[in-house]
């Protein structure tokens, strides 16, 4: 299970990570199987709608069957890496997507809509729709509601950074698989815990429907000046201050390698090095 | 321990529209799901349903039966170990 990544980078990345190869933006492979298009109907409403739930099932079991509880929460996190999961990438990664897909379409987030049902009006899209899908958009009012603005790579590139800024996750967004198997890559999320379902489910619940990132972040403790800011930028609980040494500690394993410690970081302490490069974390997905 | 949360569906029509428990919650409980999607336009107010999801994180703090403009949410505390 650890080498999900690893298999879906060999096979679709050839020789970079699979979000950075060009061939996977391209036109056959957004065609999915006809059976599933036909199953979930209009902008696959019926998956959200099933996928949460079947969560909200299993939630209420846990206090009388916390073994099945366990049990569920492990299958369907199994299930959710068999369709293709999502993954973390920082701000450069995202901008190199940016730059090989298209078309990009600022769309409201449609996991704050369903946590918070919140209306993003124009000045505050936060998520990043890719691809042909986005063409269509029209056909279904009630998926982009507040509507859809398309824009040119650089305004993207201006976007990621401020929703960087703001303290937001980059993270690629898929939806199953086309029929040549490699991840149906709808777009990239802008999110913030808990109101990104991929992170709370992830965090809260264990589910790897979004996996950790292709780096992860590690400290130049000569620089680190112990200011903490990195600290509070930190979704998944990876960073503490050390009080002794007075310098931010990252753990490596917790680290999902999104780069946003890095980006704020005043003193440049921080860098993001590849996961493969550290033999212990490269199951560690 | 997870409460029993429970929604009035009769009272809560337009959860989207009202949407006061999605956002005072600080443990992000609930969610507001589309009852369906149709081409070419937009759901109705009605066509949406509230649904507490995580209830396993609430911590009873009650936030939601009292923003609640029409009473429809109910927080039961269930205690184990019977009477």
């Amino acid at each position: 299970m650890g080498d999900i990544m690893l298999e879906l980078d060999e096979r679709y990345g050839e020789g970079s990570f699979w979000y950075l190869n060009p061939k996977n933006y391209c036109r056959p492979m957004y065609k999915k199987p006809k059976e599933e298009r036909e199953e979930y109907g209009i902008g696959m409403a019926g998956l959200e709608e099933t996928a949460i739930e079947g969560m909200k099932s299993i939630i209420d079991t846990k206090d009388e069957d916390p073994e099945g509880f366990k049990s569920e929460m492990e299958g369907l996190s199994a299930t959710m890496i068999e369709m293709a999961p999502g993954q973390v990438i920082p701000l450069e990664d995202a901008k190199k997507v940016v730059d090989i897909a298209q078309p990009l379409v600022k769309i409201d987030c449609i996991c704050r809509r369903m946590t918070r049902a919140t209306l993003e009006e124009e000045d505050c899209r936060s998520c990043l729709g890719i691809g042909l899908g986005m063409f269509r958009w029209e056909m279904v009012p009630e998926r982009y509601k507040g509507g859809a603005e398309f824009i040119s790579p650089e305004e993207a590139k201006k976007f990621l950074e401020f929703w960087n800024k703001k303290g937001m996750v980059h993270t690629i967004m898929t939806f199953g698989k086309t029929i040549e198997g490699a991840p149906y890559i709808g777009g990239v999320c802008n999110c913030d815990y808990p109101d990104c379902i991929d992170i709370r489910f992830r965090n809260d619940y264990g589910i790897k429907s979004l996996m950790k990132g292709e780096y992860v972040a590690k400290v130049d403790y000569d620089k680190c000046s112990g200011c903490g800011t990195c600290v509070k930028r930190c979704q998944f609980g990876a960073i503490k201050k050390e009080v002794t040494t007075n310098k931010a500690n990252i753990d490596m394993f917790s680290c999902f390698g999104c780069g946003l410690c890095k980006e704020t970081c005043p003193e440049s302490a921080i860098e993001l090095v590849e996961r493969n490069s550290f033999p212990a974390l490269r199951d560690e997905w | 321990m997870m409460p029993e949360i429970v929604i009035d569906k009769e009272k809560c029509t337009t959860p989207f529209e009202c949407k006061k428990c999605l956002q005072i919650c600080p443990q992000a409980v609930f969610m507001v799901l589309p009852t369906g999607m149709h081409t070419f336009r937009e759901n109705e107010p009605e066509e949406y349903k509230l649904l507490a999801v995580f209830r396993d994180k609430c911590v009873f703090c009650n936030d939601c039966v009292e923003v609640c403009p029409v009473g429809a949410i109910q927080v039961k505390i269930i205690l184990g170990g019977g009477e």
